[in-house]
């Protein structure tokens, strides 16, 4: 897709109490040592080194027929029932993505296989909150400039895989994202490698100024 | 008198008043969503001009064209072509509607796209959009122009070049911060701050972004360092959202009472964003009326900036260190890189001085037979990105100079110009236009000048040319040039003369080669530590050095208490020497018996220490299976349970797993020695199953199984049911485990053990997974096992079972 924005370098990590939290530390209950402290530190660090965060969005607009398809320039996109609720009151819609790379996934890798396992899941962490992370930073940078046109994104956003909208649909947002660009493939069963790699769709609402009612 | 010193006189004299937003104003009066502000003004140009003049007769000094996303890609969108004719008709609209009153600043908003290396888009590319839309603004009249709501400090630059390379007109260029005070793209403040006046915007600021209040915080940050006015254009505080409502929550009274704290944080011209009218504005003016300016604190700022890190240059700071490894000098493996194209190792030099201290980084790509121009940019654009620190470019090469200055997004330092005229001729101008420092380097011809007198005299020569040219002392460093005292036993004399002539009489900044004192010395490293300590008294300000070296030999906080800076020093020495001096740490079983210090480190999951703790164990002569039995086997199932309390979280069950396999197998062979041995439970089969290609949760789950005894055949990932159902008959497991991330994966779960049963195998099955759910296992007919945990005490349940 021609209007497709990348993100070259997304300049976000993501919080220790993130990391910590999707690990399972539980706030009045776990107790770590300082050294076992320490030791997750330095893997926070090279987790960091490591990550390389880099994204893609573009935005479409669309038109429902028949209540679970989603048209684009006069062709079917999407068929989904479930997605086309979700897109309820929606004039358009921003399919975005986001990879930590390649790097962080190849040291997780190999560290999982018996070298350093838990070095393993301290990185895998790092790059699943980063990546998630991505997306909630790329759809603030939409926002903004929805902002501007009285316009905002939905809170939440949808995923290929979601309920009736099958896993598919990757392959689609994948090739008019041409994700490609980014470094990430995508396997005949539509997921997406390195494996800390997402898509995600959010829908672009307008918003009725209440100024303006007022002065109505 | 023209626009431009005109504008500036009325900045020295008051506050200047710039209008508020037409966005939100256009939408209440009928602009429909989803359309383009600038076409829909074409076709209703008496809403956009009663718009204009409206804040003209509020009192605004300037208004803003309705040009905001009037560029080729962001009107591509609304299939619109003529960008020239529309900038050049919308600020005539502008013109017209302001009359007299009011300046007209043609207003450039971003492309909706980010600029290398940030982006896709190529700086170039992004420079010739703008180009574009000035050309037609210019068309139209415009007096002046405003670059706002940025958030890519790159797209920022390529926006002002744009108006810089075709006219001097008076230029201004706000950015947008988030609340955490950067920008999206993680600029802060100064470092925009430092850069734009750098390259010669005439005001900076910020726009959008907050509320008056929030933005006070970002001018004042700005305002020790701007030798510009600076630009104040806050919303109306901040657009609530409730439900599908927005509304911004000041009305015009309050902003323009919150609008007072900016005057007092420095900021010189001030108006309004989203959520503003000339209610607004009107408010403002009266408010303002009568209160003095705060002007520019500095004629010029000794700083390097990069896109997210500014370092300041002054006398009395910290030394400012300048990485000096990337240099292909010497370096055979860097030379193949960089003639092969590729950038790893240079930023892997990056990251790694930057982890040593360094505060700049040298770059130097001279390597015979490459097109140094190309290589030069694409390190610089490579680094902007890969590390924090300002970069100083060193090349001789003006092309190359070029070419690196213009791609990077920030306030670079030129490594070095000298007193060689082509050399001034050419690296002058582009220091100026791009707003770099330089380090100025006193030589002159081929030949060294050995004393510091000689030295002086060229140094006054270039700085006079410098001067002429519009630097100011602030813009550059002086090289004090540390020859090798093996060819002059004065070299070190001359350098220190030097620099202390520098610092006392011309009043700037110097910086040597720091290594080059010693070379073909012996006892480098002690000569260089002693020549440092010598020219930092005499008042050395920057070092290009090895920061490995470098690191072991200059301390920060030794410096400080010497020179009794700042009250935290001496505190910080003492921690810095306690924990130098301060005896390697105890181990953490000090007093425990042997075995107790096993279980203890298998709990802690202490790798380091686990085999110096069995060694000392089996010395002692406690047998391998006690060890085993009363030790390790009860600290595994401790561990377990703490997990399942939350007491521990994952990392450390993990790290303790992986120190109790470190520890068993230590022991196997003492094990195998000895009657009997550690049982050996049942084979368990794992593997991730078809088209999935997740499988950290299998490996630990064959960690932990391995450590309870049993034997695990690891399949791996995006396995085939087919492979599984072979490999369960061939060992003839008891278990197999199967693991999936995802609902489009788990089901092919059902598949594997489909073909086990209809091949009649007695195995038993165990799933987990980030998507499975206890209900899917049992409707397949699987046990469950939500974690590494549960996996092994579902394992030993099916074969006890099997056993009994």
């Amino acid at each position: 897709m021609k209007n497709t924005v990348f993100f070259d370098t997304i300049p976000i990590l993501a919080t220790k109490d993130q990391v910590y939290r999707r690990l399972g530390f539980r706030e009045a209950k776990t107790v770590v040592s300082a050294r076992q402290a320490r030791e997750i530190e330095r893997y926070m660090q090279k987790a960091a080194r490591l990550v390389s965060l880099k994204g893609a969005a573009s935005t479409v607009a669309f038109r429902k027929e028949q209540d679970s398809r989603i048209v684009f320039s006069k062709k079917i996109l999407f068929e989904s029932r479930q997605l086309a609720m979700f897109l309820e009151r929606c004039e358009g819609m921003l399919l975005f993505a986001a990879t930590a790379g390649k790097e962080i996934m190849e040291a997780v890798k190999r560290s999982s296989k018996g070298k350093d396992v838990t070095e393993a899941v301290v990185l895998d962490a790092v790059a699943s909150e980063t990546v998630d992370a991505a997306l909630d930073w790329i759809m603030g940078y939409f926002n903004r400039q929805l902002l501007r046109e009285n316009r905002r994104l939905t809170r939440n956003r949808f995923s290929a895989g979601y309920g009736d909208f099958l896993l598919e649909n990757q392959k689609k947002i994948y090739d008019i994202l041409t994700l490609k660009r980014l470094g990430i493939a995508i396997t005949p069963e539509c997921i997406l490698v390195p494996e800390k790699s997402v898509t995600a769709i959010a829908g672009i609402r307008g918003m009725t100024d209440e100024r303006k009612k007022r002065t109505a | 008198m023209n626009v431009k010193k005109e504008l500036l006189e009325l900045i020295r004299r008051r506050i200047v008043v710039l209008d508020g937003a037409a966005g939100t104003l256009l939408q209440q009066l009928g602009l429909p969503q989803g359309m383009s502000p600038e076409l829909w003004c074409m076709e209703h140009p008496e809403i956009i001009q009663s718009i204009h003049s409206g804040y003209q007769k509020a009192g605004a000094d300037i208004v803003y064209t309705c040009t905001f996303g009037a560029n080729r890609l962001k009107l591509k969108h609304y299939k619109a072509r003529q960008v020239k004719k529309l900038n050049m008709n919308l600020s005539l609209l502008a013109r017209k509607a302001a009359g007299e009153g009011a300046y007209v600043a043609g207003d450039i908003g971003p492309t909706g796209h980010f600029v290398k290396p940030f982006g896709s888009l190529a700086f170039e590319e992004a420079v010739d959009i703008y180009k574009e839309q000035v050309k037609g603004l210019l068309a139209g009249k415009a007096d002046i122009f405003a670059i706002e709501t940025m958030m890519d400090i790159q797209e920022a630059r390529a926006a002002l070049l744009a108006v810089k390379e075709l006219t001097d007109a008076f230029v201004m260029v706000t950015m947008t911060f988030e609340k955490d005070g950067r920008t999206l793209n993680g600029t802060d403040p100064v470092s925009a701050l430092i850069t734009l006046q750098s390259l010669g915007a005439d005001a900076v600021g910020c726009n959008c972004s907050t509320g008056p209040l929030a933005m006070r915080k970002i001018i004042a940050s700005m305002k020790p360092y701007a030798k510009v006015p600076l630009v104040a254009k806050p919303n109306a505080g901040m657009p609530r959202l409730s439900g599908n409502k927005t509304s911004f929550e000041m009305g015009p009274g309050q902003f323009a009472a919150c609008a007072r704290r900016l005057v007092t944080a420095g900021a010189n011209m001030i108006g309004g964003c989203c959520g503003t009218s000339p209610e607004h504005i009107k408010a403002l003016k009266k408010t303002l009326q009568g209160r003095r300016p705060l002007p520019p604190e500095r004629a010029s700022v000794c700083a390097l900036s990069s896109a997210r890190k500014t370092v300041i240059i002054k006398k009395d700071g910290p030394l400012i260190v300048i990485g000096e490894r990337i240099n292909p000098t010497g370096k055979k493996e860097l030379q193949r890189e960089l003639l092969g194209n590729k950038m790893s190792l240079v930023k892997q030099m990056a990251k790694d001085q930057e982890g040593e201290g360094a505060l700049a980084l040298d770059v130097n790509v001279g390597v015979a037979g490459i097109n140094e121009e190309k290589a030069l940019k694409k390190a610089v654009e490579e680094l902007s990105v890969a590390t924090e620190l300002p970069l100083c470019i060193d090349s001789s090469d003006s092309r190359s100079v070029e070419a690196a200055l213009r791609a990077y997004p920030g306030r670079a330092l030129i490594n070095s110009i000298s007193a060689d005229k082509e050399k001034l001729k050419k690296l002058l101008p582009l220091a100026r236009k791009y707003g770099a420092m330089f380090i100025l380097l006193p030589l002159s011809g081929s030949s060294v000048p050995e004393t510091a007198r000689q030295r002086i005299k060229i140094i006054r020569a270039v700085f006079k040319q410098a001067s002429a040219a519009g630097f100011t002392k602030y813009d550059f460093i002086i090289d004090a040039l540390a020859m090798s005292i093996a060819y002059n036993p004065d070299a070190a004399k001359e350098a220190l003369k030097t620099i202390s002539w520098c610092r006392r009489q011309f009043r700037c900044n110097t910086v040597l080669g720091l290594s080059n004192i010693s070379f073909g010395m012996p006892a480098r490293k002690e000569l260089n530590s002693a020549f440092l300590s010598l020219a930092r008294s005499r008042g050395l300000t920057a070092a290009i050095a090895n920061t490995a070296r470098l690191k072991a030999s200059y301390s920060k906080a030794a410096e400080r208490v010497l020179m009794n800076r700042g009250k935290g020093a001496l505190k910080k020495l003492t921690a810095l020497a306690t924990k130098s001096r301060s005896p390697a740490p105890q181990p953490a079983g000090k007093g425990l018996s042997p075995v107790q210090k096993i279980s203890r480190a298998a709990i802690e999951g202490n790798k380091e220490d686990m085999g110096a703790y069995l060694k000392e164990a089996l010395r002692a002569g406690v047998p391998a299976l006690t060890i085993a039995n009363e030790s390790i086997i009860p600290a595994i199932k401790k561990v377990g349970d703490l997990f399942e309390k939350k007491e521990y979280f994952l990392p450390q069950l993990i790290a303790s797993a992986e120190t109790t396999k470190k520890a068993l197998h230590y022991l196997e062979p003492f094990l195998k020695e000895q009657k009997g041995g550690r049982p050996k439970r049942a084979i368990v089969v794992l593997g991730t199953v078809k088209g999935d290609i997740h499988d950290i949760g299998k490996n630990i789950v064959s960690l932990m199984l391995k450590n309870h005894g049993f034997q695990v055949i690891d399949l791996g990932k995006d396995v085939s049911a087919e492979k599984i159902v072979n490999a369960a008959a061939q060992h003839r497991s008891s278990i197999v485990g199967l693991s999936a991330l995802m609902t489009t994966t788990m089901i092919h779960m059902k598949d594997v053990i489909a073909l086990a049963r209809k091949r009649k195998l007695r195995v038993k099955f165990i799933v987990g997974g980030a998507a499975v759910t206890q209900q899917y296992a049992k409707s397949i007919g699987a046990a469950y096992g939500k974690d590494g945990v549960e996996a092994v005490r579902m394992a030993r349940k099916l074969t006890e079972k099997k056993t009994s």
